[in-house]
């Protein structure tokens, strides 16, 4: 090849990364959203990212049929309102009253219906790198 | 603020000035105080040289790439000339190079 | 002594802008004793910053807890050698070992390079520029030195981070993120002073190979403890702290295969400058994301106000390194065309699109939740199968090209050759790829993908060794003439065994969870689990509970694991302790938690039977031994590059 074919690798190249990307990203559709339990009313039925602070005294076994039961509040802001989880599965260690957590599922009759398994708990110090993950 | 403590800090501020001022305190009236610079014929070298590097090295990787079986008999043949001729062109291009550095002010 | 501490580094800090200031001007004025000055001022904060870790350390080994640092991340009753470690355990702590790596490598730079010269003497305030930044932070915004009446105890050191692992993790990391500092100072120097040789490359090609091993050996060691310690059954969750540090990781991977052919054949030289930058930008990125609370992660809690100064330095030398290049771009034409698409050089370009297509992707999932928020009002993350899709689309790919490459000859690909060189591994992976489908391992077809790719690769890497041994006679001497190729091909074989070892425990791992009562019993893969009994031990700091369970197969016991929960009453919290064993005959493990321990007896077992996984911590053997070979001096290369050099200082 007498010109350089170079220009021309790379930019196919970065084209079929670029449409390996875009296939995906419409297939598999946008992410998952993040909500906190002040934004989490019109959420009914969608799969979602629960963030927040857990404030009540956990109930209940999560490795039994009932599960365990406990109330989330917003993370930041004095926002009142508090939502009902009830989660199966493992619990990390780090994971009681007054913890940030992450958890995913469902909002359904008032209740948000936790994926099995889906709790992480957030280290509570600024720096250190401690995760608790299941 | 222990006596100690102050002490150190002091002594380790006057080594870090003096460390800071010696090329200053060893030289205070150098004869030359201009910084290096390679100059356009050193550059030339440079480049030169880098090229020569190239050449051989390509050679050299030809060489062990035949003798491992990666490049065929024929290939080899044709590619070997042109890389041959290259280095030549190389090193001939360095040889009046080598006078002249002689010549060269650093 | 906290003001000794404090004094130190505002030392560090005059010198480093010192080195920076004077250092610009003597560069581009052209003053020799000052160019020699601001090297000292380099050196000399070296000195400051290590007394001022010292002053820290000691501080750490009394627990002297006058210091806020120290009774933050220490108790009384830490044992010493973790207590040591809560250097790097902190925001602050972690800083400053950041500067001590950056002022001590930028030291050695310096002394190693040091015949007064223009390279130099650009790349000098580029250094102190960095490390401005960082003494700027300790000093003025997040100093580990303040003091505050001694409380009666520490706050003591989160159970996880008791581990040997975490001794070992963040300094190794970091050794590999400052590391990359000094390519980045040395191609920015070239830039600044118009070079157009290669020295830059020469001058810092064995630092780029160490900080590249240093970070993905500190990578492994992460992933190490993240398996034996927080003990969910896996080491890689895609979280944003660890993608911080593989990010830097592949940008580098890239840049170490560039460079050769900008050595090689005078090409891509834009890019490696771009490739440089980006693998410096990304590690103070990695280093960013893992303090400024602005991502959701597992390991970040408040938004902190670091995260403002660091994007602001991120700003600055993005900006700074994008105009120079630009500014400099006709200094930085190619000496040489790509003659084929199938040659070497074609190849080291596949694999430089793809790592970085692969980084940028992670970048892009780790970025995704900022983006949302900023442009919906509404945060969406992206997870495990976002980053698994591209992991296995760019991945593979690289995984066959890693075997592709060393068979095809530079400039242009013998076609006649090829096909006799392709046909051992090409057999060898459709082998092996009939076998694994009859033997059932269709079930997964990355993990398919991954083990055909893998033998295809390792027949390559086998017929390299034995091809050369033919040609020169003895593999000692082989290696030793061609240290760099063969060195890397060792290298390879880690990233194989990696590969493999990432395919067997993910794609065809099995998982299985029961509640047990004392006598009762489970089966997972093969191995059948016996729940015995319960009991309580008294550790120096913590309460241990642990289940005792007998691991059989086949019929024969094989071994006993205790798998259970530790207490640690002055942190008030709970750890996992998982109970492993390592089966010789699969390289696998059988990984058991005791994810519920009831008052009654009751036991939540978790079993993952993971095959293959022991080849991921064998890969960081592997890499150091591969980068030692590559790295390693040699006296011909040496006597030739100095005499290159001898009439042109630095």
């Amino acid at each position: 090849m007498k010109r350089s074919p170079a220009r021309l690798v790379i930019a196919l190249s970065v084209a079929a990364a670029l449409a390996v990307f875009i296939v995906y990203t419409s297939i598999a559709g946008a992410g998952t959203p993040q909500i906190s339990p002040s934004t989490l009313g019109p959420h009914v039925g969608e799969d979602v990212q629960l963030v927040g602070t857990v404030v009540s005294k956990p109930t209940g076994d999560a490795h039994a049929a009932g599960g365990m039961r406990f109330v989330l509040k917003d993370d930041h802001g004095a926002n009142a309102a508090r939502t009902h989880v009830l989660y199966t599965g493992s619990v990390p260690d780090l994971f009681r009253q007054g913890r940030q957590i992450v958890v995913e599922g469902t909002l359904r009759n008032g209740t948000f219906v936790a994926k099995p398994g889906s709790l992480i708990t957030k280290c509570p110090s600024k720096y250190s790198p401690a995760k608790s993950n299941t | 603020m222990t006596a100690l403590a102050l002490a150190l800090g002091a002594a380790l501020a006057l080594a870090v000035v003096i460390a800071v001022a010696r090329p200053f305190l060893r030289e205070p009236a150098p004869a030359n105080d201009v910084l290096a610079k390679p100059g356009e014929l050193e550059r030339r070298r440079l480049t030169l040289v880098e090229e020569r590097d190239r050449a051989l090295a390509a050679l050299k990787e030809l060489e062990f790439d035949h003798r491992t079986g990666k490049i065929s008999d024929e290939d080899y043949r044709g590619l070997v000339g042109p890389l041959r001729r290259a280095a030549a062109d190389a090193l001939r291009a360095l040889e009046p190079r080598a006078e002249a550095r002689h010549a060269t002010v650093a | 002594m906290a003001s000794l501490g404090r004094a130190a580094l505002l030392l560090s800090f005059g010198l480093v802008a010192y080195a920076l200031v004077g250092g610009s001007f003597a560069a581009w004025r052209r003053r020799r004793r000052l160019a020699l000055s601001a090297q000292n001022a380099i050196l000399a904060a070296f000195c400051t910053t290590l007394v001022a870790s010292i002053v820290l350390v000691v501080a750490l080994a009394r627990r002297d807890l006058s210091f806020v640092y120290v009774a933050q991340h220490t108790s009384r009753s830490l044992p010493l050698g973790y207590a040591l470690s809560a250097f790097w355990g902190g925001q602050e702590g972690s800083l400053l070992l950041w500067l001590l790596v950056l002022t001590g490598y930028s030291s050695l730079a310096v002394w190693l390079n040091r015949r007064s010269g223009e390279l130099l003497a650009w790349t000098v305030p580029v250094l102190g520029g960095v490390a401005v930044f960082f003494t700027f932070m300790l000093c003025f915004v997040s100093s580990p030195f303040a003091t505050a009446a001694a409380p009666a105890d520490g706050a003591g050191m989160v159970p996880s981070l008791q581990n040997p692992y975490m001794l070992a993790h963040p300094p190794m990391l970091y050794l590999g993120y400052v590391g990359l500092t000094i390519p980045f100072a040395f191609a920015m120097g070239a830039l600044l002073s118009k070079r157009t040789d290669e020295r830059w490359i020469v001058v810092t090609r064995r630092w780029t190979l160490a900080a590249w091993t240093f970070l993905g050996v500190g990578q492994l060691l992460g992933a190490h403890w993240a398996y034996v310690e927080i003990g969910w059954g896996g080491y890689y969750a895609w979280d944003p702290v660890e993608n911080a540090a593989l990010m830097p990781w592949l940008a580098a991977t890239a840049f170490l295969h560039s460079v050769m052919i900008q050595e090689k054949r005078g090409m891509l030289r834009v890019w490696n400058m771009v490739l440089v930058a980006l693998a410096f930008g990304l590690s103070i990125f990695g280093t960013f994301l893992t303090r400024s609370g602005v991502v959701n992660s597992i390991h970040s809690f408040s938004q902190s106000p670091l995260g403002g100064w660091f994007l602001g330095f991120i700003v600055v030398i993005t900006v700074f390194s994008v105009a120079l290049i630009y500014i400099r771009l006709p200094l930085l034409r190619a000496r040489t065309k790509l003659e084929s698409l199938v040659s070497r050089e074609a190849a080291f370009l596949y694999n430089n699109l793809l790592l970085v297509a692969l980084a940028l992707t992670i970048l892009w999932g780790v970025v995704y939740p900022l983006l949302t928020q900023a442009v919906n009002g509404e945060t969406r993350s992206v997870s495990k199968p976002y980053y698994d899709f591209f992991l296995h689309s760019f991945g593979l790919p690289l995984l066959l090209l890693m075997g592709i490459g060393p068979l095809v000859a530079w400039r242009r690909a013998s076609l006649r050759a090829l096909g006799k060189t392709f046909i051992v591994p090409t057999a060898a992976a459709v082998v092996t790829g009939i076998a694994l489908i009859a033997t059932g391992f269709g079930s997964s077809t990355p993990g398919l993908l991954a083990y055909t790719f893998s033998a295809f690769v390792a027949a390559s890497i086998v017929l390299e060794f034995v091809r050369g041994r033919r040609a020169t006679g003895s593999l000692v001497r082989l290696v030793a003439r061609n240290r760099r190729r063969y060195g890397g091909y060792i290298v390879h074989a880690a990233v194989l065994s990696l590969a493999i070892g990432i395919a067997g425990s993910s794609a065809y791992q099995t998982i299985r969870e029961r509640s047990l009562q004392p006598g009762q019993s489970m089966e997972v893969a093969g191995y059948t689990l016996t729940y015995r009994s319960l009991e309580t031990k008294q550790l120096q700091n913590a309460q241990a509970t642990s289940a005792t369970v007998d691991v059989s197969r086949g019929g024969s016991h094989v071994t006993t694991l205790h798998p259970g929960k530790s207490f640690y009453p002055v942190e008030q919290s709970l750890s996992n302790d998982v109970s492993i064993y390592h089966d010789p005959r699969s390289l696998g493990d059988v990984y058991t938690i005791a994810d519920g321990i009831s008052k009654n007896g009751t036991l939540d077992l978790k079993v993952l039977v993971k095959p293959l996984v022991n080849l991921v911590w064998l890969a960081g053997v592997i890499f150091v031994f591969g980068s030692l070979v590559a790295l390693w001096p040699d006296a011909v290369e040496q006597r030739r590059l100095s005499e290159r050099y001898a009439a042109v200082p630095v």
